[in-house]
């Protein structure tokens, strides 16, 4: 697609996201609310997903952690948003730098690691409940505020998250484009070449660990002011695979493909599960469809469709 | 006497119960075009992984320029001027030709840590990137992805990249295997044309090419470094007539 018609789509999917309120019900307005902090998670995930080529199966522990951490400050000891945020987003990336050491191994083993560390989060935030709330979890999340500006309805709480995403999109294109974002690509397509080119590949994938930590943390921030709780469902085994598969069914290697996934997955599940109760084995069709049809997501699927449109078109 | 590009010192390399390499020592003098024969199986790239970090060694030094780099890793190794080609090509495949001379530009300086600005801005390094691809004659192709690549054109890429970063030391690991006569022609043209101040190590079967490019040749048979000369000298050397071409 030529670059105008690129700018012209998204300043189009952005007039339209700014407009949704105006049309939609308080139903709807939550459901895409929640795509879009989803959406920033699966995003985090794709960084080293698609980017770096590992499959990462513990990011909803940073997403809790940094839940719960801004949860319990702001409920618990009345710290106001302004220092409860950064808290929580600070207190997901320390425990990235953590389970950062997971990228000493690769495939298999990496994936194995992360889903350990996973379930320690989960373990922990589920049994610990004089700190976390065992299963109840910590409830009363009031809106954000910052001083004197509080978000007083769901509404307003959509463009905050909206703001936020649209920051957060922007600085991830230019993180991807970067040298360094170039280094990560090239540590999935060859890591052998990287090292004999002068390249510590584990200390970069070290760092986009980190970073995507953080932004999985930014995620968590996002849902529970949102939600207004946080339970160890946040933490939960399922939420990172599920983020995962939001990646891979809109696309890896994409921006927009994990926002795509996050929609699709997001709605189907409020669809489905509203009269079918094996809504997972639905979730589980999908995924082996996309896998066998379109294996580069939805995003791959419209982009060959359209150079084969665009082939028939000159012929 | 001149300090050696590179030194190793009793080089042994052990695959289980395997000896790849056995106590070889080898030294390069700065400069020098080096070839290594043997047949298959004589460690030649064992010997070559070794030195450049790709693999430990079990035991033995390897000094680069005078400076212990034994238990350095492979990065640090091409960070003090190592550069190397690999026998199968070892490129990014997924990866625009512009953008895989771009990684082995940036690999061994500060630049490739940078994350707030688009690759696209490095004006200086995609203009060297360019000239890189035109040295190996391949700047029409810049933009596609190395995955449609020829096999030769993937060799010259492979020669590119290690050019890019920039070695003291080249290391090639038969840059022209598997080549048509014409495309190995023109690698190892190449590769004569380098400058002096880059020492060559270079594995090579196809023993035209490597006699026309070697100041002096090793000689590698199971593992051991049996006997080390000019081309001449080998050639004509009837230990070597026996190992390496057979019982006439």
């Amino acid at each position: 697609m030529p670059k105008a018609a690129r700018i012209l789509l998204a300043l189009v999917v952005l007039a339209a996201a700014v407009l949704l309120p105006r049309v939609a019900g308080p139903f709807w307005l939550g459901l895409v609310t929640q795509m879009y902090v989803f959406g920033l998670l699966a995003l985090s995930v794709d960084l080293l997903l698609g980017h770096a080529g590992l499959f990462s199966l513990c990011h909803a522990s940073f997403f809790a952690v940094s839940a719960y951490t801004t949860a319990i400050l702001q409920v618990r000891h009345a710290v106001p948003t302004a220092l409860a945020a950064p808290a929580g987003i600070l207190a997901g990336t320390i425990l990235g730098l953590v389970f950062g050491l997971a990228v000493r191994t690769r495939g298999v083993y990496f994936i194995l690691i992360t889903i350990a560390f996973g379930y320690v989060v989960w373990g922990v935030a589920h049994r610990w409940s004089s700190f976390t709330g065992g299963d109840n979890g910590v409830t009363n999340v009031p809106f954000p505020a910052l001083g004197t500006l509080r978000v007083e309805s769901p509404t307003e709480y959509y463009y905050l998250v909206l703001a936020v995403l649209v920051l957060c999109t922007i600085g991830y294109r230019v993180l991807v484009a970067s040298p360094f974002g170039l280094t990560l690509r090239g540590i999935k397509a060859s890591e052998t070449r990287m090292r004999s080119l002068g390249y510590h590949s584990d200390l970069h994938l070290y760092v986009a660990f980190v970073v995507s930590a953080a932004l999985a943390s930014l995620a968590g921030v996002l849902y529970v002011y949102y939600n207004r709780f946080v339970n160890p469902v946040a933490a939960s085994f399922p939420i990172s695979v599920e983020v995962a598969l939001m990646a891979i069914v809109g696309g890896t290697g994409t921006i927009v493909g994990p926002f795509i996934g996050s929609g699709i997955i997001l709605g189907l599940r409020n669809w489905v599960s509203s009269f079918f109760e094996l809504y997972a084995s639905v979730m589980g069709l999908v995924f082996i469809v996309v896998v066998l049809w379109a294996p580069d997501g939805v995003v791959g699927l419209v982009v060959r469709l359209w150079v084969r449109a665009v082939k028939a078109g000159t012929r | 006497m001149a300090l050696s590009a590179i030194e190793v010192g009793d080089l042994t390399k052990d695959f289980g119960g395997l000896r790849a390499v056995d106590r070889v020592s080898l030294r390069v003098a700065a400069g020098e075009r080096r070839v290594l024969i043997g047949p298959n199986g004589a460690g030649k790239t064992t010997l070559f992984h070794c030195i450049t970090g790709t693999l430990r060694t079990s035991a033995g030094r390897v000094s680069l320029f005078g400076r212990d780099v034994t238990h350095l890793p492979e990065h640090r190794r091409t960070a003090l001027g190592m550069g190397r080609t690999f026998q199968t090509s070892n490129v990014f495949m997924d990866l625009s030709l512009l953008e895989n001379l771009v990684l082995a530009i940036i690999g061994t300086d500060r630049r490739k840590w940078v994350m707030h600005r688009s690759v696209g801005t490095f004006e200086a390094v995609r203009a060297k990137a360019r000239e890189g691809l035109e040295l190996v004659a391949l700047a029409h192709r810049a933009n596609d992805a190395a995955k449609f690549l020829s096999y030769g054109e993937r060799r010259q890429l492979e020669l590119a990249l290690a050019l890019n970063s920039d070695p003291r030391v080249l290391f090639l690991d038969e840059p022209c295997a598997g080549l048509s006569p014409s495309e190995r022609h023109s690698i190892s043209r190449m590769i004569g044309e380098l400058p002096r101040d880059i020492t060559v190590l270079m594995i090579e079967h196809d023993m035209d090419v490597a006699l026309r490019l070697a100041d002096r040749v090793t000689v590698l048979h199971r593992g051991r470094a049996i006997l080390e000369g000019t081309p001449t000298e080998v050639q004509t050397n009837p230990e070597v007539r026996e190992v390496y071409f057979g019982h006439v």
